[in-house]
């Protein structure tokens, strides 16, 4: 506990904030992340290992660690779990099928210790594709209703290919976060 | 020396200091009683104030006093939900009590956040000790006296009927979202359930506005799509042949044996493949997972029209991105053995499905 108080100290000068983007293969994290750093989303291979990106937002400066789905990495995932403030959990809304995979590997990322103080952004992203499941469809499938009351989540439809939603989703972890760490604020 | 004996110094004064000084004395003591009141006063009206404003005014004192006073009643709540678990007739009320107590918890953790930044470090680590030794009890309570239901596999109401396979995709969308099962999920559209079958499908931009479109459980079939699609997925394919016109999104593919793909799309992802080649048009690298004796060629497909599609949806351009294949499953530098590009001489030729009908228009 000593050194959680140094490094909120520290952060607090900083005004810096990690969060960690995570979800199955395909649903779009590396899309999220360059969108919202309006850089070209035309060309992008499915992520071998990890992309860091630091994003001035606001006052903040977000430190986005968007990690790979696919299963083979999906054990890696544990590396980046320490000192996380807000963890982003990205769902294909289209794809119906492997959303049982998607509730379950939620749940199992929900039980590490070292993330149950962080804020939970859950996108349902592709929500520009006809088809895809509404937010509210997807909160039930993934049952976050039942989710443990201490944590701190919202979901937000979203579309990495028109950018819809990305800053509604940002606003709130980065207030709700804010609200955590810096209180002064 | 006498009087030593005497355990009340107030009589030992009183007894023998001449009248002036008992006045004195007797001033004094109510100025000490006085003193000692209003500082009685002033705590339990601070006591309110920071009970009523939060945060409170800076003060550790109050702060402790407002965290220790949280933090008993806690330590109560929980004795009395472990009190109420042993009576069965309150079971039911155990959930909500033990959740009060989770929320009474979290609220002392606001607290100290709230105040961390005036409390000395000692405070704010005693504090944080003490809120997880609270959490720590909690969750002991909760294990013991709620344990959880443990995990099983439950027989999910089968996701489609034989007897419903439907012939047209309007049929399908219709009963799709009459179908949708309790969790209130329903299936996209797509080509699934079929054998031996020549499967066409004609996406219209106009008519139907860009969809993803599933194909699975596919055993030795045939299947042409034309026109352009946001998001294709593929899964439970057997000794099938794909042609499909481009994909702006991404495409899905799981689970395919003896298979031939003739796809273009953004992103192409590939997992658990078996002896299937793969002919490719992709703006990315394409990755497999789990794969093995995959093969791989550039694209070499023709409909009236697909030069357009191909345009409008980015896909113009040959890219060479069809032989930079990853393999999620061999991270060196040295060539997979999982996964080779095909000579040429064994490659199809340019597939014509002009001529494919759909079966609506058959039927």
């Amino acid at each position: 506990m000593g050194l959680l108080s140094i490094i909120r100290k520290i952060k607090r000068k900083e005004k810096e904030m990690r969060i960690l983007m995570v979800g199955l293969d395909n649903s779009g994290k590396t899309t999220i992340v360059l969108k919202i750093n309006g850089e070209d989303t035309s060309v992008i291979s499915p992520t071998l290992g990890f992309n860091i990106k630091t994003i001035k937002y606001q006052k903040y400066s977000l430190n986005i660690w968007d990690v790979g789905g696919q299963k083979t990495i999906r054990s890696y995932w544990r590396n980046y779990f320490e000192q996380t403030d807000g963890l982003v959990w990205v769902v294909d809304s289209s794809d119906v099928r492997r959303l049982d995979d998607c509730r379950m590997e939620l749940e199992n990322l929900l039980k590490e210790e070292r993330l149950s103080g962080a804020s939970l952004l859950v996108f349902a992203n592709k929500q520009d594709i006809q088809g895809a499941l509404k937010p509210s469809e997807i909160a039930k499938a993934l049952n976050l209703d039942a989710l443990d009351r201490t944590r701190h989540w919202k979901i937000v439809g979203c579309s990495a290919y028109t950018g819809e939603g990305l800053l509604e989703g940002f606003d709130w972890m980065v207030q709700d976060i804010a609200s955590r760490i810096y209180v002064l604020d | 020396m006498d009087e030593q004996d005497q355990s009340q110094p107030n009589q030992f004064s009183s007894e023998t200091l001449d009248p002036i000084a008992q006045m004195k004395h007797a001033a004094m003591l109510e100025r000490l009683s006085n003193l000692h009141r209003s500082r009685l006063q002033q705590s339990a009206s601070r006591r309110t104030d920071s009970a009523a404003a939060s945060p409170a005014f800076e003060s550790v004192h109050s702060f402790l006093d407002r965290f220790s006073d949280s933090k008993r009643s806690i330590e109560a709540d929980l004795a009395r939900c472990r009190a109420l678990a042993s009576d069965p007739a309150s079971a039911p009320n155990l959930k909500p009590e033990l959740e009060k107590v989770s929320a009474s918890i979290a609220d002392l953790d606001r607290l100290v956040a709230e105040n961390s930044y005036f409390l000395p470090s000692y405070e704010v680590r005693s504090s944080l000790k003490a809120i997880s030794e609270l959490k720590e009890a909690l969750d002991s309570a909760n294990s013991e006296l709620m344990p959880r239901k443990k995990f099983s596999f439950k027989n999910k109401a089968s996701r489609k009927d034989p007897c419903v396979l439907v012939q047209q995709i309007d049929e399908i969308k219709v009963l799709d979202a009459e179908k949708s099962n309790p969790g209130g999920v329903r299936d996209s559209p797509g080509f699934r359930n079929k054998e031996n079958a020549v499967l066409v499908k004609h996406f219209r931009v106009s008519e139907e506005g860009e969809g993803n479109f599933s194909l699975s459980d596919l055993n030795s079939c045939e299947v042409y799509l034309k026109g352009r699609i946001r998001a294709l997925f593929v899964h439970r394919l057997r000794n099938c042949r794909i042609f499909a016109g481009p994909v702006q999104g991404s495409i899905l593919i799981e689970d395919v044996n003896d298979c031939l793909f003739m796809l273009s799309s953004h992103q192409i992802r590939i997992h658990q493949a078996r002896a299937t080649d793969f002919y490719l048009r992709v703006r990315s690298r394409p990755i497999i997972e789990d794969s093995n004796g995959v093969r791989f060629a550039p694209y070499r497909l023709f409909y009236k029209g697909i030069d357009e599609d191909l345009k409008d949806s980015g896909l113009g351009e040959e890219t060479g991105n069809w032989a930079n294949v990853d393999d999620f499953k061999w991270l060196r530098a040295v060539q997979s053995p999982n996964w080779c590009l095909m000579p040429e001489e064994e490659r199809v030729g340019t597939t014509n499905s002009s001529d494919r009908e759909e079966q609506c228009d058959d039927e």
